[in-house]
């Protein structure tokens, strides 16, 4: 089991689904964690007193995870308040889903701005303080559709895919200050954002995944936990799936 | 207004810190990356820790210059031409440029990363000058 006692973590889009999930995951493991949120005021409420009844204390900071400023000035004060920020879960995410030939330009840019300048944003804010500490867990969020792709998600795929390159390049630069840098790239999972999809194919999706169930947010952030723990400094620029078997292939 | 003596030793505490290298490793001559095994993430690092240590702001390519490679009129055919020779003297004052146009390979310009042009830099540097 990961001990976090005495570990710093923030996490972005944390509010809800996936995101909702590593919070609870890394502040019962005993991490001190700060979450960022775009506008789901009540749902963010929601996270924090859930938790002051277990005695965990979370913070909510609502913020653009595009906006580069915000990113360096929310890190910037966590640094100052924690003296410390070991652990980054860039989570945020949003789909926007069209095939390629009706896509807007703006339905691109929402994904690709939320999803990977988003990781860039918050990656370049917490170098400085994770190379002087020499050490850091960062973990960003893919997909398997990174890898596999889905009828409607280039852009979203495309932005996974991007997530995925900066994981391994960043891995490598930090490597040598104690700092890993990993990914996990989830399947089907049972959240809102996959609801629409959800409701269209829930049995077509079962039958496609071999475990015969749909991935729970609990199940990705234990797999963010263990990433973020102390155990795994010897595993870097990784991609680890977590998705029943759906990407295995054959029969 | 510290003294050299002064600024060298906080220097090589810095080196010590950033590199994990010996004490005695670290002479005024020794270059960083052929002496000291500092790799390009290190040379971020040293910045960072110099500008905590010394209470200073040290802008990207001030102490550490970009690389001159990708211009043709700088680089030629592996060797720094006389206008990079040039470019470095200004970007570099704090460098001994004098020793490395003797032999100007690409190659070599690392050699001009020492712990002397560290001191030099801050000595510029916290003198008020713009390095």
């Amino acid at each position: 089991m990961t001990n976090l006692e005495g570990r710093t973590a923030l996490v972005t889009g944390g509010s809800r689904g996936i995101g909702c999930a590593i919070v609870h995951a890394l502040a019962r493991a005993g991490a001190r964690v700060a979450f960022v949120y775009q506008s789901n005021v009540e749902a963010a409420e929601r996270l924090v007193s859930e938790l002051a009844r277990e005695q965990l204390t979370v913070t909510a900071h609502q913020a653009d995870v595009r906006n580069k400023d915000a990113a360096d000035e929310i890190v910037r004060a966590l640094v100052e308040s924690w003296e410390r920020l070991d652990i980054l879960v860039n989570n945020a995410g949003i789909i926007r889903d069209s095939l390629l030939a009706t896509m807007s330009p703006e339905q691109w840019r929402d994904v690709l701005d939320t999803n990977l300048s988003s990781v860039f944003n918050f990656c370049q804010a917490v170098t400085r303080p994770m190379m002087s500490a020499r050490y850091g867990r960062i973990v960003n969020m893919s997909s398997v559709a990174a890898e596999f792709g889905n009828k409607g998600q280039a852009n979203y795929a495309a932005s996974k895919g991007g997530v995925e390159g900066f994981t391994r390049c960043l891995a490598k630069e930090l490597a040598s200050r104690g700092i890993t840098v990993n990914a996990v790239a989830p399947g089907f999972i049972d959240t809102d954002m996959t609801a629409a999809v959800r409701n269209a194919a829930e049995a077509e999706i079962k039958k496609a995944i071999p475990v015969r169930r749909l991935g729970r947010p609990e199940d990705v952030a234990q797999a963010v936990l263990f990433l973020a723990g102390e155990g795994a400094s010897y595993i870097t620029g990784q991609i680890l799936k977590v998705d029943g078997g759906l990407t295995l292939g054959g029969f | 207004m510290p003294t050299a003596e002064e600024i060298f030793t906080k220097v090589r505490e810095t080196l010590v810190d950033a590199l994990g290298v010996d004490d005695d490793e670290v002479t005024p001559e020794a270059t960083l990356v052929g002496d000291l095994g500092a790799e390009s993430i290190d040379f971020l690092d040293i910045v960072f820790r110099l500008e905590k240590n010394f209470s200073i702001k040290i802008p990207r390519g001030e102490l550490f210059p970009e690389s001159l490679a990708a211009d043709q009129t700088l680089v030629k055919d592996g060797v720094v031409t006389p206008q990079g020779i040039a470019e470095l003297r200004s970007r570099m004052p704090h460098a001994d440029v004098d020793k490395f146009a003797k032999n100007p390979k690409v190659e070599n310009i690392q050699e001009l990363f020492t712990v002397q042009m560290i001191v030099n830099f801050l000595q510029n540097k916290l003198a008020g000058g713009s390095a």
